[in-house]
């Protein structure tokens, strides 16, 4: 009984000897690679954004209404070229024209004077 | 007092044809109830052979959608300088556009005809939509387009 108490003790003696500087090692931050891996782990869960990579640029021009004579709005997400917002974004197609009233007509020989035509839509 | 005489003779001279070369002509485009959005209209000039002179309207202001006023198009290549000081916005389904406008008395009974080009989104494209003669007897006398105008009248 003595001896088996004698080994028990000497097993236990040995296993705490052994396994509790191998824990410490491991819980030890940034220390060798374990300890970089881990901490890569640890910032993932936190802020990195979600960049999804797509070479669909998402202009859905329709060519065949465009090859059958219509035109339309291109349903692209690209705002950047739309004549709505007063700028002049579009830097490679031609600039609106101007708009009555802000300018004389053009001397073309049709208009008998610089008057500004008077519109008017019911 | 004889120069002043001769002054207001020759000013008076000078002034009464340039007067008399041009009128107040009032274009009236009613446009069908086709059941779209706005439509783009070239009002335009072309002469006995059929060659571009100059544009009296542009209805639409983005220069972008032009291509499908394909005549106007055709013998602009897009030129918005054609069109500075005479573009208004596109016209609704079943509105009428009124345009009055001072032109040149040589225009009638030389052989120019008045053209409208026509388009709305998303519908066909309407080229040539009106073509009427410029004639002092034509005016008042009301034409019919093909897809987008009930009717266009010019009046003096």
């Amino acid at each position: 009984m003595k001896k088996i108490l004698a080994l028990l003790v000497a097993s236990t003696a040995l296993t705490t000897a052994i396994g509790v500087p191998a824990w410490s090692a491991m819980q030890a931050p940034g220390d060798g690679v374990r300890g970089q891996i881990s901490a890569l782990m640890e910032r993932t869960g936190d802020s990195l954004p979600i960049v999804l990579a797509s070479d669909d640029d998402d202009d859905d021009d329709h060519d065949g209404y465009r090859a059958s004579g219509r035109y339309g709005h291109d349903d692209d997400d690209d705002d950047d070229c739309d004549d709505d917002d007063g700028d002049d974004d579009c830097r490679g197609s031609a600039a609106n024209p101007a708009p009555a009233g802000t300018v004389a007509p053009p001397q073309n020989g049709l208009f008998g004077s610089g008057a500004a035509p008077q519109v008017r839509t019911n | 007092m004889k120069s002043l005489l001769a002054t207001l003779a020759l000013t008076t001279a000078l002034t009464v044809p340039g007067l008399a070369s041009a009128r107040p002509v009032t274009l009236t485009t009613t446009l069908a109830n086709y059941g779209g959005p706005g439509a783009y209209l070239a009002l335009y000039v072309t002469d006995s052979s059929g060659a571009y002179v100059g544009s009296l309207w542009m209805a639409g202001g983005k220069s972008r959608y032009y291509e499908h006023l394909r005549d106007w198009y055709r013998a602009t290549g897009g030129d918005t300088a054609q069109i500075n000081g005479i573009t208004g916005a596109s016209v609704g389904s079943g509105r009428t556009l009124e345009i009055s406008l001072d032109l040149s008395d040589a225009l009638f009974d030389a052989g120019y005809t008045l053209h409208i080009d026509a388009a709305a989104e998303d519908m066909r494209d309407s080229p040539n939509e009106v073509a009427v003669p410029l004639t002092r007897a034509g005016a008042g006398t009301p034409v019919g387009g093909r897809r987008y105008i009930a009717s266009f009248t010019y009046a003096m």
